[in-house]
């Protein structure tokens, strides 16, 4: 455990003493999210401002980058060679990959937190007021579910930089998908059905009606697949990872 | 001597290619064996290997007297890694990439900061401890590389080309210290393509060309199993390139290579030969350039085994 330690430690201070990490958890979405509500401000009602729809969906968003925290964390080429001795150390392969993504999900609940709190303060952004639990929970979640999948991809395709290409193109369609820009709603009920294949749009909805409606019936189903998502992402990393592809 | 480690039958292979094949050594407690070999005879694999941290297809790795494989961590706790590769955290001062490495050895509290104290100390970094690596000149990213694979005093330190890259005071600074750490207790496995390191620091040498090992043993055997021998090494110019028949059947003489321009004749240091070598190339119509002899060094017992230079 004490090893363990060590590693999550370092891992997480290496995420959080790297400005363009801090600024693309922190001043990215919190900049996303103030310009795209400002910009379609008057095509939301007095209820349901765009500050808190996208205070909503983008956060979803941002919860999809920490695929890219942790996929950095554990290929980026910077990290990559005194991560090599993490390999040559006694300590269970387990632990190496373990590490990166629970500092990753760290490193981001805590930036994300940060957001949240700030978008509430200053453009008074709704996340449900006594039922904000719920939302901070599928974001809590999610957070772990995409570091997982970070990690598995560059098990997977051993190499950091290919995982952020392809992980980014994938993110871009599920966002667009998903109604992370927009309400797909509008689009037609074809649209609007395929858009259940993201994850964005599970998240995105079942916050909203939490939030909006006091509805909980989609929390249990989302935070249940999440879980298992995660689950299954990490048995993954246990069968495909390799510390040879440090070597 | 205790042996430390014994290897047998050891093979590995990348995509089909065999790159190490079927080889068998050991390594004796409180020995400085060096692996030389040019890039690409299989050092580092071999070394990567026994480290734990690639597997080999087949045969077997012992540490005194029991599989490696049994109980790798535990195995690994005995380890000291240096890798070629500079494999530093940047960002983080030289103290905290020591002190980071040694707890991962279950080092902590006074053991872990003497531990750190006695690396950074012994690889002269001491007025830098404090400094973000990131400022370091190579030869003290070296040191470094170092002074984190000896923080937990290990009873094994591999060390895989230290020296690469760096300036000659800091290799001398390097090389000394592994023959201290020697003196100390610690049993050292060192692999370069550096022959005037092997001279220097090994009590016992491993020569490696393409996944065999085709010498074993100290620096003085070697060469005495060709200090019979006398080496020429010929600068020519032909037409056509002569034949070795006339060469070989000059008394005396070994072994005949011809590359381009150059010949290399390997003959016994008894017979006086060299006039007749010099009439057997002329007389096949050969302008001979330049002509040296070479006397017994590990180089030159490396090419008599392969034909080729360790630089090559």
């Amino acid at each position: 455990m004490y090893r363990f330690k060590s590693v999550f430690m370092l891992d997480l201070m290496n995420q959080l003493s790297n400005p363009m990490w801090v600024f693309y958890a922190i001043g990215f979405p919190i900049a996303l999210i103030l310009i795209l509500g400002f910009l379609i401000s008057g095509g939301y009602g007095e209820a349901v401002s765009s500050y808190d729809y996208f205070g909503v969906a983008l956060m979803v968003f941002s919860v999809f980058n920490a695929a890219t925290f942790s996929a950095n964390s554990f290929m980026e080429e910077r990290i990559k060679k005194p991560n090599m001795r993490l390999i040559y150390s006694p300590i269970s392969p387990i632990n190496i990959y373990l590490s990166k993504i629970l500092a990753s999900f760290a490193f981001c609940s805590m930036a994300y937190t940060f957001v949240a709190v700030f978008l509430r303060f200053v453009v008074g952004v709704n996340y449900g007021g006594a039922n904000a639990w719920a939302p901070f929970v599928i974001m809590l979640v999610g957070n772990f579910f995409f570091a997982a999948l970070g990690v598995l991809v560059c098990c997977i395709l051993r190499d950091e930089g290919t995982t952020n290409n392809i992980l980014s193109l994938i993110f871009a369609i599920m966002s667009l998908l998903g109604g992370v820009f927009f309400p797909v709603d509008g689009l037609g009920k074809a649209v609007a059905t395929v858009s259940w294949i993201s994850p964005a749009r599970w998240m995105i909805t079942a916050c909203l009606r939490i939030i909006y409606d006091g509805d909980f019936s989609m929390f249990l189903p989302v935070f249940g697949l999440l879980i298992g998502l995660s689950v299954l992402a990490v048995v993954l990393c246990g069968r495909l990872f390799k510390g040879e592809d440090y070597l | 001597m205790q042996t430390l480690i014994e290897v047998n039958g050891l093979k590995k292979s990348y995509k089909d290619k065999e790159v190490i094949h079927s080889i068998d050594f050991k390594v004796g407690e409180g020995e400085i064996l060096c692996f030389l070999g040019p890039n690409g005879a299989g050092k580092s694999t071999t070394i990567n290997i026994i480290t734990g941290a690639l597997r080999c297809d087949s045969g077997s790795i012992q540490y005194r007297g029991e599989s490696i494989y049994k109980d790798l961590i535990g195995y690994k706790s005995h380890l000291g890694i240096v890798p070629q590769d500079l494999a530093l955290y940047e960002d983080l001062s030289a103290q905290k990439n020591v002190l980071f490495f040694a707890s991962l050895y279950g080092l902590r509290g006074e053991d872990l900061a003497e531990g750190c104290r006695f690396a950074i100390d012994f690889t002269g970094l001491s007025d830098r401890a404090n400094d973000k690596v990131s400022t370091f000149s190579g030869g003290m990213k070296r040191r470094l590389n170092i002074a984190c694979a000896i923080a937990h005093k290990p009873e094994l330190l591999i060390m895989d080309e230290p020296t690469v890259g760096i300036d000659p005071q800091s290799r001398n600074h390097i090389l000394e210290g592994v023959k201290q750490l020697r003196d100390q207790g610690m049993t050292i496995l060192y692999t370069t393509h550096y022959m005037e390191e092997v001279e220097e620091i090994s009590t016992r040498i491993i020569i490696m060309d393409e996944g065999n090992i085709i010498a074993e043993g100290t620096n003085e055997s070697l060469k005495a199993g060709i200090e019979g021998d006398r080496h020429y090494r010929i600068a020519v110019e032909y037409e056509a390139e002569p034949g070795d028949d006339a060469l070989m059947r000059i008394d005396g003489v070994k072994k005949v290579e011809m590359d381009n321009c150059i010949i290399d004749i390997t003959t016994d240091r008894k017979k006086e030969n060299l006039d007749k070598i010099i009439a057997a190339l002329i007389g096949s119509g050969v302008k001979i350039n330049d002509l040296s002899a070479e006397t017994a060094s590990l180089e030159t017992v490396f090419l008599q085994m392969t034909g080729k230079s360790l630089r090559d």
